[in-house]
């Protein structure tokens, strides 16, 4: 596994276990110092350390978790205009029986993968396959939707600004918004900017531990305001982009609670969290009638902000 | 100071004593322009027609019919809300702000006549931190969305926007939704009708916004799209050519309807309003 900068303490003691376990010595006593000293790393990780945790490519994905969650999925393809954007993983499935429609952005776990699906950021097709099948939910086949978000944000390219990015970003974001369905989102990796929240406004906004949700990467905010992006650890302490932080601001709903070590070296276990989480959240939100939901999610978002008058 | 080594960096004036025979130096031609024949030829360049920013008050002058325009509810005041530091607090800055540009957020909104007729008319101050979104610009910008609703009156927003404000962080990001929401209710209003007005720049989430106008105007030499340079070439690791942001290229792939000079802009606001009927008597 890829060991990230503030791991390397633990390099020699994966080194030395690799070694024991190939002589058939005993390793009880090093796996719980392995143990115990990722839990003190874990225990102390900066804001950036996290968005680094929240970008390793072993992560589980959106797929992955669509792929273990979800039974008989089907995925559905384009946007009906132009393409199909193999970003972004859409379709119907059966969770825990229940018949559901759920997306996520494919981000990819190699360098091949993560060209074919651009590392996750969604062109205007993306969006708009979002857009339209969230529509045909909202009125055809009126089951809750789930949206799962690993991205560093929209694709900017020419091709993407010719074929109207921020209209297709608009397109999305307005038709969850008006989704006459519950809508629960969970980050699990990146929620970069406006890519992320094109695709998960909802009644429920969940993330992981181990994941981070910004107006924008610390790198790009960093080149914003200091014109380079050497700032970047320190954009990410200030610009309060944790699970953690987030929850305390009131800006999500929950943590799906990650292992010390992170979803990387827990995939199953992690995976299973989501899936209980989402079980729940689905049970209170179904209570509910969809019309009080949907005026609550609009009220939300509607009081979001800090100001003085 | 060399002022003809770098033509482009050179920007607006600041008029100093009586405000005689200052010059401004164009962004685009670097011809000399006598600052008042600026003033006076809606701050279009007489050689190039290159459209000079406009500040939030001079729109208003030139976009509202002369003493109409009243401003909508208390002012709204941004907050630093995660105690942000960049190259200067945010504190500081919007302190300055305060006392240099005269506003308490990024959009100046309120209800105005149009060619006579009544509209709600939101327009982003530049000035303002680069018209950044911010928690109290975008809740002034949903006041006036509900006001519009609420008085059935047509909306007119002139945009102008670097994007999100990062010092404002998650808050900025959350504004576009609070905003897009409005939006939705106002636009399910039958006869509800939001002119949206490009000009440059508009990146980002308020270009998201943006392009939820039902009628898309642009003005002439404007750029629209996610975001700006400086992002491209330092995370992306590759200039973005400004022709893929170009109104004229976007209006050419059909996400523009119009696309006028400032000159005419007010006009062609005026026959769109006129091309609708009247509010509740189709």
């Amino acid at each position: 596994m890829k060991l990230l900068p503030f791991e390397k303490p633990l390099e020699i003691l994966y080194k030395e276990l690799e070694r024991r376990k190939r002589n058939g010595e005993d390793t009880l006593h090093l796996e719980e110092l392995i143990e115990k000293q990722m839990e003190e790393i874990y225990k102390k990780l900066t804001p950036f350390d996290t968005v680094l945790v929240a970008r390793h490519p072993d992560r589980p994905q959106p797929q992955d978790y669509i792929n273990a969650l979800l039974t008989d999925f089907t995925e559905f393809h384009g946007d009906r205009v132009s393409e199909d954007d193999p970003a972004l993983i859409a379709g119907f499935g059966f969770f825990k029986g229940m018949p559901v429609f759920a997306m996520g952005t494919r981000k990819g776990h190699n360098i091949h993968e993560r060209l074919k699906y651009h590392s996750g950021m969604l062109s205007p097709s993306g969006f708009r396959k979002a857009a339209r099948l969230v529509e045909t939910v909202s009125h055809s086949f009126k089951v809750p939707i789930i949206s799962f978000v690993d991205t560093p944000g929209a694709m900017v390219s020419p091709q993407s600004e010719m074929s109207g990015q921020v209209e297709a970003i608009y397109k999305s974001l307005s038709a969850l918004l008006n989704a006459n369905v519950p809508v629960i989102s969970v980050i699990t990796g990146e929620g970069g900017g406006l890519g992320a929240i094109g695709i998960s406004t909802g009644d429920r906004i969940l993330m992981l531990t181990y994941s981070y949700f910004a107006v924008v990467s610390p790198e790009a905010g960093s080149a914003i305001l200091f014109k380079n992006t050497e700032a970047k650890s320190r954009v990410a302490s200030q610009l309060h982009l944790t699970a953690r932080e987030l929850l305390s601001l009131n800006v999500i709903d929950g943590i799906i609670e990650e292992p010390l070590g992170g979803a990387q070296r827990f995939k199953n276990a992690v995976i299973k969290s989501v899936g209980d989480a989402l079980q729940s959240e689905l049970e209170t939100l179904l209570k509910e009638p969809v019309t009080e939901l949907k005026k609550r999610r609009l009220e939300k978002y509607e009081s979001m902000g800090v100001f003085t008058k | 100071m060399n002022i003809f080594g770098k033509k482009k960096k050179i920007v607006l004036p600041v008029i100093q004593g009586d405000g005689q025979d200052v010059k401004v130096r164009c962004n685009s031609c670097g011809r000399l322009i006598d600052y008042d024949t600026l003033k006076e030829n809606y701050k279009i360049c007489p050689y190039c027609g290159y459209h000079f920013r406009m500040s939030a008050t001079e729109r208003i002058s030139v976009l509202a019919d002369k003493g109409t325009f009243d401003e909508l509810g208390e002012p709204i005041q941004s907050v630093d809300v995660l105690n942000f530091t960049d190259t200067v607090p945010y504190k500081k800055r919007l302190a300055d702000l305060k006392d240099t540009v005269g506003l308490p957020n990024a959009i100046l909104a309120g209800s105005g006549k149009i060619g006579g007729i009544q509209c709600a008319i939101g327009v982003f101050a530049f000035e303002f931190l680069n018209g950044t979104l911010g928690s109290a610009t975008g809740e002034k910008l949903a006041e006036l969305i509900r006001f519009a609703g609420k008085n059935s009156l047509p909306l007119v927003v002139v945009f102008s926007s670097a994007g999100e404000r990062v010092q404002e962080g998650i808050f900025s990001l959350m504004q576009v939704a609070k905003t897009v929401s409005a939006l939705n209710a106002y636009k399910e209003k039958e006869g509800s009708l939001f002119i949206s007005v490009l000009t440059n720049p508009v990146l980002g989430g308020v270009a998201s916004i943006a392009m939820a106008g039902d009628v898309i105007i642009a003005e002439s030499g404007s750029y629209v799209g996610v975001s700006g340079p400086r992002i491209s070439e330092y995370v992306m690791k590759r200039s973005l050519p400004k022709e893929a942001q170009k109104v004229e290229n976007l209006m050419k792939r059909g996400f523009v309807d119009i696309i006028t000079d400032r000159k005419g802009l007010k006009d062609t606001i005026i026959r769109i309003l006129k091309f609708q009927n009247k509010w509740g008597k189709l």
